[in-house]
C-alpha cells in the first residue's frame, strides 16, 4: 500500500470522499448522542438518590391514622424493625445502609413533619450539614433540631429558640435551606435518630397503627454496587414483603418519560438504523468509487501490482476515510452534547418520598429535581465510534476490494 | 535476430466460441523492434496480451527472458510484468488522480523503496522525455502527446527486458504521433529498447526493423 497513494485519492477526488465521510460521520454522530442523551437521562435519574448518597431507597406502606393527632406514621412508611434492617445489611451487593425516621406530628397548634437522621452516617440525610445556612449541623448525642428555613420564617421560629414538639424540647440550632437541599426525605424539623425514635416509641396513636420499637426505623437507605441495583431491589423485597416500596434510579427513569428514559431497546434500535444508513449511504458512495475506478485497477494490474498490492490499497483508503468520518462525527457529537448540556430536566419525586401531607398547603403539589441534563460522551463511547468507523471501513473496503481485485487487466484494457 | 528474448509457440485464445487467436508464432530478438500488423480485429491486441503475460492462452506457451509464463497465476504473472515488461497503451492510461512523476512511478509504488528514490528514477525519466518541467501536473492538465511521454516514462521506470506498445499514436494527431515514433525509435536505436508494437498504420510499421502481419487471428508473415 503507499500512502501517497492513498491521500491523493482522498483529496484529489474530495467531492466523493467528502460525501463518503458526511454520510457516516453523520451516522457517527447520531450513534454518539443517542447514546449519550440515553446515558445522560440515567445519570439523571440517578440524581435524586445520589444526591442523599444512596442508590436506593425502601419504606413500606401501611394503613392511614386513625386520628390525626401526635406523632403518627405517614401511611407510606411505616415500621421497619431492627431485626430486618440486620438482613437487610446481609444483601449481597450492599455496601452501606443508612435509616431515618419520617414522623407527622400534630400538636393543638401546629403540624410539623419531623424526620430523625443518623447525624454521621453518609447514606442517607446527613447530607444536609452542607445546606445549614445558618447555625450549625446537629452534634451527635445532643437533643437539638434543625428547622427548615421557609418553616421557620413562616412560623417565626429563630436560631437559639426552643422548639416544643409531642411533648419534648429541643433547642434550635441550625436553619436549614431546603431549596437546595435534596428533594428526597425533607421535613419541616430535622432531630437525632434516637430523639425521633423516643417520640415514636412513646406515641399511642402510632403504636396503634404499626408497633414500634426503639431502634426500629421506616425509610432506608442503600448504598449498592451499580450492577447489583436490581438484585439488590429485588432481594429488599423477600426480607421486607413484596408490597415494600423501594426506589431504584430505573424507578425515576421511569417517571422521566422520555424515549431514552424508557427504553434502552429504543437507544440500541435508533442508533443502529443511525449506522446502517450511514454505512449504506457510505457503502453506495465507495462502491461507485471504485467501480469507476475499474479501468485504473486493470492498470495498476498490468504494469505489476499483485492481487494483494491492489487489495491493500483500497482498504487503506477505505480505513482511512471511514476512521476520518469517525473523527468528523465524533466532533458533531461533542459540539451537540454541549449544547443539549444547556437542556434541563424535571425530575418528579414520588409523594410518598417527600411526604408533606395532602391536607396540609402546598401538600398535593408535585415536587420536582431539577437539573442540567448532565450529557457527556464518556472516552470508552468515543473510543467505540471511532472503532465503528474503522472496522466499517475495513469490512466495506475489504468488500469491494475483494471483488474488484479479482478483475483481469485483459478484460478491462481490451477494449479501447 | 539477436537471441530471442520473446517467444510465442502456438498461441491460441478462444473466448467462449470465438477463437481470436490460431496457432500463432512468434519470436522477438533481444533489442529488435518489431510491428505487428493487420486490420482492425484481426488478433493484435489479443495475440500482445498472450505474449505480454496480461492473457493467458487457451493453448501454446510464451517465454519471456527465458521464463515461461503461460501456465502463471494471476499474481506471479503481475510480478513478472513488473520486473521485466513495460507497457504503452492506445489511451495511455495514466491515473488521473496521480502526478506526471506519481504516474511515471506507478510500478514501483508496492516495492519497498525510498520516496525520494522512486521520485529520482521517474524525474531522471520525464527529463529523457523533455517533461522535466511538467512533474507536477496533473493528467487532466497534459497534451495528448504529454501524457503519452508520460506513459513511455512510465513503460520504462522498472528497466524491462521488453517494451509492449499497443496502438501508441492512435489518440494522437500525426505530428504528435510522429514526435512519439521517434522518442520510441530513438529509445530503441540508443539504449537498445526490444519493442513490440501493434499497429494497424502499414507507414508506422515501416519503421522498425521487422513486420509482422496477421489476418483473421493467424500470423502471416
Amino acid at each position: 500500500m503507499n500512502l501517497r497513494y492513498v491521500f491523493q485519492e482522498l483529496t484529489r477526488r474530495w467531492r466523493r470522499t467528502v460525501m463518503a465521510v458526511i454520510g457516516l460521520s453523520i451516522g457517527i454522530a447520531l450513534l454518539v448522542i443517542l447514546n449519550a442523551l440515553s446515558l445522560a437521562y440515567h445519570e439523571a435519574a440517578r440524581a435524586p438518590l445520589k444526591e442523599i448518597g444512596a442508590d436506593i431507597t425502601v419504606q413500606r406502606p401501611g394503613n392511614v391514622p386513625e386520628e390525626m393527632a401526635g406523632a403518627v406514621f405517614p401511611c407510606s412508611a411505616v415500621t421497619i424493625r431492627m431485626d430486618e434492617i440486620d438482613r437487610v445489611e446481609k444483601i449481597p451487593g450492599v455496601r452501606g445502609v443508612g435509616t431515618a425516621l419520617l414522623l407527622w406530628v400534630f400538636d393543638p397548634n401546629r403540624a410539623w413533619i419531623v424526620l430523625g437522621i443518623e447525624q454521621e452516617n453518609p447514606v442517607g440525610p446527613s447530607i444536609l450539614r452542607n445546606f445549614v445556612k445558618e447555625g450549625r449541623y446537629l452534634v451527635a448525642g445532643k437533643p437539638e433540631a434543625l428547622v427548615e428555613a421557609a418553616y421557620a420564617r413562616q412560623f417565626g421560629i429563630r436560631l437559639g429558640d426552643s422548639v416544643s414538639i409531642a411533648g419534648r424540647s429541643f433547642p434550635v440550632v441550625g436553619l436549614v435551606d431546603a431549596s437546595h437541599a435534596p428533594k428526597i426525605a425533607v421535613a419541616n424539623l430535622y432531630l437525632p435518630l434516637p430523639e425521633a425514635q423516643a417520640i415514636a416509641a412513646a406515641s399511642k396513636p402510632l403504636q396503634s397503627v404499626s408497633p414500634f420499637a426503639v431502634g426500629d426505623v421506616n425509610l432506608l437507605f442503600i448504598k449498592a454496587g451499580q450492577e447489583k441495583i436490581t438484585s439488590v431491589a429485588s432481594a429488599l423485597k423477600g426480607v421486607l414483603g413484596q408490597k415494600t416500596a423501594v426506589a431504584t434510579p430505573d424507578s425515576f427513569l421511569k417517571l422521566l418519560g422520555s424515549f431514552f428514559a424508557l427504553s434502552d431497546k429504543f437507544t440500541l434500535a435508533a442508533s443502529l438504523i443511525a449506522i446502517l444508513i450511514a454505512v449504506l449511504i457510505s457503502f453506495k458512495t465507495m462502491a461507485g468509487n471504485v467501480a469507476e475506478r475499474t479501468r485504473e485497477i486493470g492498470v495498476l494490474k498490468a504494469v505489476g501490482w499483485t492481487r494483494r498490492n491492489v487489495t491493500l490499497q483500497l482498504l487503506t483508503e477505505s480505513v482511512v476515510q471511514c476512521f476520518i468520518a469517525g473523527i468528523l462525527g465524533l466532533l458533531i457529537a461533542y459540539a451537540a452534547s454541549f449544547a443539549l448540556g444547556f437542556m434541563t430536566v424535571n425530575i418528579p419525586i414520588p409523594w410518598e418520598m417527600s411526604p408533606t401531607p395532602h391536607f396540609l398547603p402546598g401538600g398535593g403539589a408535585t415536587i420536582f429535581k431539577t437539573l442540567q441534563l448532565p450529557v457527556h460522551i464518556p472516552v470508552s463511547l468515543a473510543l467505540f465510534a471511532v472503532l465503528l468507523s474503522v472496522v466499517i471501513g475495513g469490512l466495506t473496503g475489504a468488500l469491494l476490494s475483494n471483488h474488484i481485485s479479482k478483475i483481469k487487466p485483459s478484460e478491462v484494457l481490451r477494449h479501447e | 535476430m539477436n537471441e530471442a528474448i520473446l517467444v510465442g509457440v502456438d498461441l491460441t485464445k478462444t473466448f467462449d466460441d470465438l477463437t481470436v487467436v490460431r496457432g500463432a508464432s512468434i519470436a522477438v530478438g533481444d533489442g529488435e523492434f518489431v510491428s505487428l500488423v493487420g486490420k482492425s480485429g484481426c488478433g493484435k491486441t489479443t495475440l500482445l496480451s498472450l505474449l505480454s503475460g496480461l492473457e493467458r492462452p487457451t493453448s501454446g506457451r510464451v517465454t519471456i527472458a527465458g521464463k515461461e509464463i503461460s501456465g502463471a497465476s494471476e499474481d506471479d504473472l503481475a510480478l513478472f510484468r513488473r520486473e521485466n515488461v513495460g507497457f504503452i497503451f492506445q489511451s495511455f492510461n495514466l491515473i488521473p488522480t496521480l502526478s506526471a512523476w506519481e504516474n511515471t512511478a506507478l510500478p514501483l509504488f508496492p516495492i519497498p523503496m525510498a520516496e525520494a528514490e522512486r521520485r529520482r528514477r521517474a524525474a531522471e525519466l520525464l527529463d529523457r522525455m523533455e517533461l522535466g518541467n511538467r512533474m507536477e501536473h496533473l493528467p487532466a492538465a497534459l497534451s495528448g502527446g504529454e501524457k503519452q511521454r508520460v506513459a513511455i516514462a512510465r513503460a520504462l521506470i522498472n528497466n524491462p527486458k521488453i517494451v509492449f506498445a499497443d496502438e501508441p499514436t492512435g489518440n494522437l494527431d500525426t505530428a504528435t504521433g510522429d514526435a512519439i515514433m521517434a522518442i520510441l525509435n530513438r529509445l530503441h536505436r540508443e539504449a537498445g529498447m526490444t519493442l513490440l508494437m501493434v499497429t494497424h498504420d502499414p507507414e508506422l510499421a515501416k519503421t522498425a526493423d521487422r513486420v509482422i502481419r496477421m489476418q483473421d487471428g493467424e500470423v502471416l508473415s
